[in-house]
């Protein structure tokens, strides 16, 4: 089973899909991907938070920023994969070294690729990303063109999957696979 | 008419084009220089020309109301951007609002609305 969430901000994605990832997995082994790389004091402290949220409901975490398909292993066949997020990884994609440089035109092709492997090899996978297409704002190029890929790579991955959810105050709206759950 | 919403990137095109079966020439891409041209079957990115209006001092919704009978056989298409902060520059205020309104005119006149979220289409009406 493969499923895809998005969602405002701080609208519960993440919890929904522990839970999610919990409920698939069985007794099977269960990965969290922490794909955020942390650079200061906020970052550290968000980290804290969810790992604190998590502890006690078995995950594995592995932390894994770039490459996103070196995660698998051995075990992948049978095993439940939480991916939070996509947008983190893209954007780590996007700018290897420093958020100075250029974006890497590639880097969407590349989180497509991975994580689409992922999806195609393990048992189930939850992958959680972020809605940031609705505002009346016009961004620098830098940012539209992250809104760009990112928006690549949902869209190719919400066909891949089996399931689409939008998380709205906690609540899972269905896209796509609705009974599948 | 059909309106068709989402946001931004969200494969909106793209379902036009399948579901009318029009190719990218016969779509109108509206921008904040251009005036719409009607004779088009679709026409994509009412949300520049609603900016246009903004920026010429026009009621985008009362042209769309005056015009009727220009697109009344047509499918729209526009961006939401609703979700954001209350923009802090008085022409992105404006240019929220004038789309807001505009597309609750829409809606109640269209046959259908159809609303794309992440490349994926849900019918809220007809």
């Amino acid at each position: 089973m493969k499923i895809y969430i998005s969602g405002g901000c701080k609208n519960g994605k993440s919890t929904a899909a522990e839970d999610l990832a919990i409920r698939l997995s069985g007794d099977h082994k269960r990965y969290y991907v922490a794909t955020m790389i942390p650079y200061d004091d906020e970052d550290h402290k968000r980290v804290e938070k969810h790992v604190n949220n998590r502890a006690g409901k078995g995950f594995e975490t592995i932390e894994c920023g770039r490459g996103i398909e070196k995660i698998m292993g051995e075990d992948s066949e049978k095993a439940t994969y939480l991916i939070d997020s996509v947008t983190a990884l893209l954007l780590n994609e996007m700018f290897a070294d420093d958020y100075n440089g250029e974006a890497d035109p590639e880097a969407a092709g590349r989180c497509k690729t991975g994580l689409k492997a992922i999806g195609d090899q393990a048992e189930n996978v939850v992958y959680v990303s972020d809605y940031i297409y609705s505002d009346a704002v016009r961004y620098d190029e830098f940012t539209e063109n992250y809104r760009q890929m990112l928006a690549e790579v949902d869209c190719f991955m919400a066909a891949e999957c089996d399931v689409v959810l939008e998380y709205v105050s906690g609540i899972a709206v269905f896209h796509k696979g609705k009974g599948l759950l | 008419m059909d309106l068709i919403i989402g946001g931004a990137y969200q494969g909106k095109r793209a379902y036009t084009e399948e579901q009318y079966k029009l190719s990218e020439e016969e779509v109108f891409t509206c921008t904040e220089k251009t005036e719409p041209d009607f004779s088009y079957k679709a026409l994509d990115h009412l949300e520049l020309f609603v900016l246009k209006c903004v920026r010429e001092g026009r009621d985008a919704a009362a042209f769309f109301q005056k015009n009727e009978t220009l697109w009344q056989d047509k499918v729209l298409i526009g961006e939401e951007l609703f979700s954001g902060v209350v923009p802090m520059e008085k022409e992105n205020r404006m240019w929220r609002e004038a789309c807001g309104a505009l597309y609750v005119y829409l809606a109640k006149e269209a046959s259908t609305v159809t609303r794309i979220f992440l490349g994926i289409p849900e019918r809220l009406k007809g």
